[in-house]
């Protein structure tokens, strides 16, 4: 079995609508943290957030999707991310519609974006809402499904923060078994009072924007976005643009606590050793560390100590949430597209807002843009809560 | 793939009573709550913390995994702590956004149970929760089984949990997903009314790769979404053919039969044109619907092909010889299909 490769990229986020509007902003060192505009919630003004700059209409339009009920904004930007990846990988209908496509995709708030509509579904005798049958987890999937017509394997998976890389992991090791014969992996997320008020009850937003690696780190910055990844058996992929490889992965439990990580990084260390060993590679191997780097007290602390343990030196390390605002389930697939156009420019992104060095450590991240770098592994981390951690290890072709 | 053990909270007497030693407990309304064990075995001061899915995960879980060593967990579970959810976004819209306590966010989070799992039995190992409606159960199944062929696992814990929170109820009835007349659980399949009748529990398993002394034999699974009657009938001959089985392998199916008349045609549809001499057996007559109620069929399927007897409620066409192999077929509200495959050993 040969290599698993990335032919197709989809993302929108705070940075951009599309896979190359993200990339400038990268290059640039643009942040799309600020106040929000769509939300809905008292802390739209209050907190800031790395939203995505389209409406719910706007979105609606630019897919040519106005007439139809019951998208939430989850879903809308599922398709925006989804659609870019497939036509950028070149899928056909037929590949699309075949038994042999999969499709696998995280999310944690779902259509729980529509809070008010949920409310009123749940606790009164009125008609129901356009979204009544959006709410559950799976929903976004379903749609994507029914609306490019796939007849594979779907799968929704839910692991917190780590749910895309989940999904991006599982989609490669369906490939390398022979199960599928392509998949079209990722995750998608969307600000909603939901999480909003989750994430401010455990008391980890930042009141500024947020400062991944920073010895005065406040907190993190909420954001929203999607991301899907084509992946197909690299001799399947003759003729396309190969943007990278899924070479490693490793997912473990921290069992440590229901919402934050041991100090020992029992899940860091043993996300990153499988990501290593499947890939067969050294630490020394690594070129790149696109970390989890939330911006919180505990997972920078956790992170850079864990990678302390596996690294001798460790590798230039960069946090693109300072970007992004933390994008929840999207995270990991968002910040693999990142990974990829790493590797594909031979480039490492800054992590913006840093001033101080943490006081345990002697390494600091990468705080400016880096052209003519050599990129050949990336290594990518998503930490969630329940002691989900997952790492993926991408490489150049 | 190999049941190595299981165990069941559900509607039914599944968990410490023999359930095939005695009646069915027959339902009236469309809620089928679980019938709870005492959880003698979790500390009372955790226990009361627990909202009902993770109760009933941490109760139908625990006892595998300190008998059973585990290369990690895997659990399907589309609602997670739907009552906690609710609870919190109550809260929300109470204090309009005012500081609110996290307990019920953090236990809301579908990836509650397999994380509960891992910090109650120290399982730093491979940890995964599939959250995908209908298929969540056939989930798992495929994340167990390529961590077999990996060889990155020799011994997992699988399973699913659903509870029944009232909100989500409502939802469902709305939608026109659960039945508005009352009728009796036995009276359920082909009563003639749109929906089905809600069920909750958790199903666990401990699988492995090698046989030893295993319960019964997970061979296969798959599935499709909105296909036609043709796509179907397609995917469970590729399934059938690529384990080497033919139609009359198949000793008895277990159809999801759920009396809704909305969509219980394509168990008929399914059987008639590709099992039309095969006995056919029922499973939500029992248990109820919930999302992952392949898991529910799954736990009944590898008991009856262990030697456990048919209770005669779940004989929708009788069934002539040994049971040796099952064809589960199991669809969530028309959208989502599935298969698993389950034969003695």
């Amino acid at each position: 079995m040969g290599r698993i490769v990335v032919t197709g990229m989809g993302v929108i986020s705070a940075i951009g609508n599309n896979v190359s509007e993200n990339h400038s902003s990268l290059q640039n060192g643009v942040s799309g943290i600020g106040k929000a505009q769509f939300l809905n919630s008292k802390y739209a003004n209050e907190l800031l957030f790395g939203e995505v700059k389209l409406s719910n209409d706007a979105l609606r339009s630019q897919l040519n999707v106005s007439n139809l009920k019951g998208i939430t904004r989850t879903e809308l930007l599922a398709f925006i991310a989804f659609k870019e990846a497939v036509e950028n990988a070149g899928l056909s209908t037929d590949e699309l519609k075949s038994f042999e496509t999969a499709l696998l995709s995280g999310t944690t708030v779902g259509g729980m974006v529509e809070m008010e509509a949920i409310h009123a579904d749940a606790n009164t005798n009125q008609a129901p809402s356009e979204f009544v049958s959006s709410y559950r987890s799976g929903a976004h999937t379903l749609q994507l499904a029914k609306a490019f017509g796939l007849r594979g394997y779907t799968d929704t998976m839910n692991t917190a923060c780590s749910s895309s890389a989940n999904s991006i992991m599982l989609g490669a090791r369906m490939i390398k078994a022979g199960k599928c014969k392509r998949a079209i992996v990722g995750g998608v997320d969307s600000l909603a009072k939901y999480t909003v008020n989750g994430f401010n009850s455990l008391q980890i937003f930042s009141d500024e924007v947020t400062r991944p690696f920073d010895a005065n780190r406040k907190g993190l910055n909420l954001g929203e976005g999607a991301a899907y990844l084509v992946l197909e058996r690299e001799e399947d992929a003759q003729g396309k643009t190969i943007y990278g490889e899924i070479r490693g992965y490793g997912n473990t439990n921290d069992a440590y606590h229901p919402s934050s990580m041991s100090p020992e990084a029992v899940g860091v260390r043993g996300a990153i050793n499988g990501a290593l060993q499947t890939a067969r590679i050294s630490p020394s191997e690594v070129s790149y560390v696109n970390g989890h780097g939330t911006g919180t007290e505990n997972n920078d602390y956790t992170e850079v100590h864990g990678m302390n343990q596996i690294f001798d030196a460790v590798p230039p390390y960069t946090s693109t949430k300072s970007f992004t605002g933390h994008t929840l389930a999207a995270a990991g697939a968002i910040e693999a597209v990142y990974s990829l156009l790493s590797i594909q420019h031979q480039e490492i992104y800054a992590t913006l807002n840093w001033q101080t060095q943490m006081p345990e450590f002697n390494s600091k991240p990468q705080t400016e843009f880096v052209a003519n770098a050599e990129v050949k592994h990336v290594l990518s981390n998503s930490f969630g809560f329940g002691g989900n951690c997952s790492s993926l290890l991408i490489s150049k072709v | 793939m190999f049941i190595k053990d299981l165990s069941c909270i559900s509607p039914q007497k599944t968990f410490e009573d023999d359930f095939f030693g005695t009646e069915p407990i027959i339902y009236t309304g469309s809620q089928l709550k679980a019938v709870e064990p005492s959880y003698a075995d979790i500390p009372r001061s955790q226990l009361r913390r627990m909202g009902k899915s993770n109760r009933m995960a941490t109760g139908a879980g625990m006892p595998l995994l300190q008998k059973h060593k585990t290369d990690g967990i895997i659990i399907g579970t589309t609602d997670g702590g739907m009552e906690d959810c609710h609870r919190f976004l109550n809260q929300i819209i109470q204090y309009e956004e005012g500081t609110l306590t996290p307990t019920n966010f953090v236990q809301g989070s579908p990836s509650s149970p397999a994380g509960g799992l891992a910090l109650m039995s120290a399982n730093s190992g491979y940890n995964n929760t599939h959250s995908n409606k209908g298929l969540s159960f056939e989930n798992c199944l495929m994340d167990a089984d390529l961590l077999f062929i990996e060889g990155r696992a020799k011994s997992l814990l699988v399973g699913c949990v659903e509870e029944i929170s009232q909100a989500q109820y409502r939802i469902e009835t709305l939608a026109g997903f659960i039945k508005k007349d009352e009728i009796t659980s036995d009276k359920l399949i082909g009563c003639g009314t749109p929906g089905a009748i809600n069920g909750e529990g958790a199903t666990m398993f401990v699988l492995e790769s090698e046989n030893d002394n295993a319960l019964a034999e997970l061979v296969d699974a798959d599935m499709i979404s909105y296909p036609t009657a043709d796509d179907l009938v397609a995917k469970a001959k590729l399934l059938l053919e690529r384990n080497g089985l033919a139609v009359s392998d198949i000793d008895a199916l277990m159809l999801g039969y759920s009396g809704d008349s909305n969509s219980d045609h394509w168990y008929d549809v399914f059987a008639e044109q590709l099992f039309p001499e095969t006995g056919i057996l029922s499973f939500k007559n029992l248990f109820g619907e919930t999302p992952s109620a392949s898991a529910f069929a799954t736990w009944f399927a590898a008991n009856l092909v262990n030697g456990k007897s048919v209770p005669s409620q779940a004989v929708h066409k009788p069934i002539s010889g040994e049971l040796k192999t099952i064809l589960i077929y199991n669809h969530y509200q028309g959208n989502q299909h599935g298969f698993v495959v389950v034969r003695a050993v």
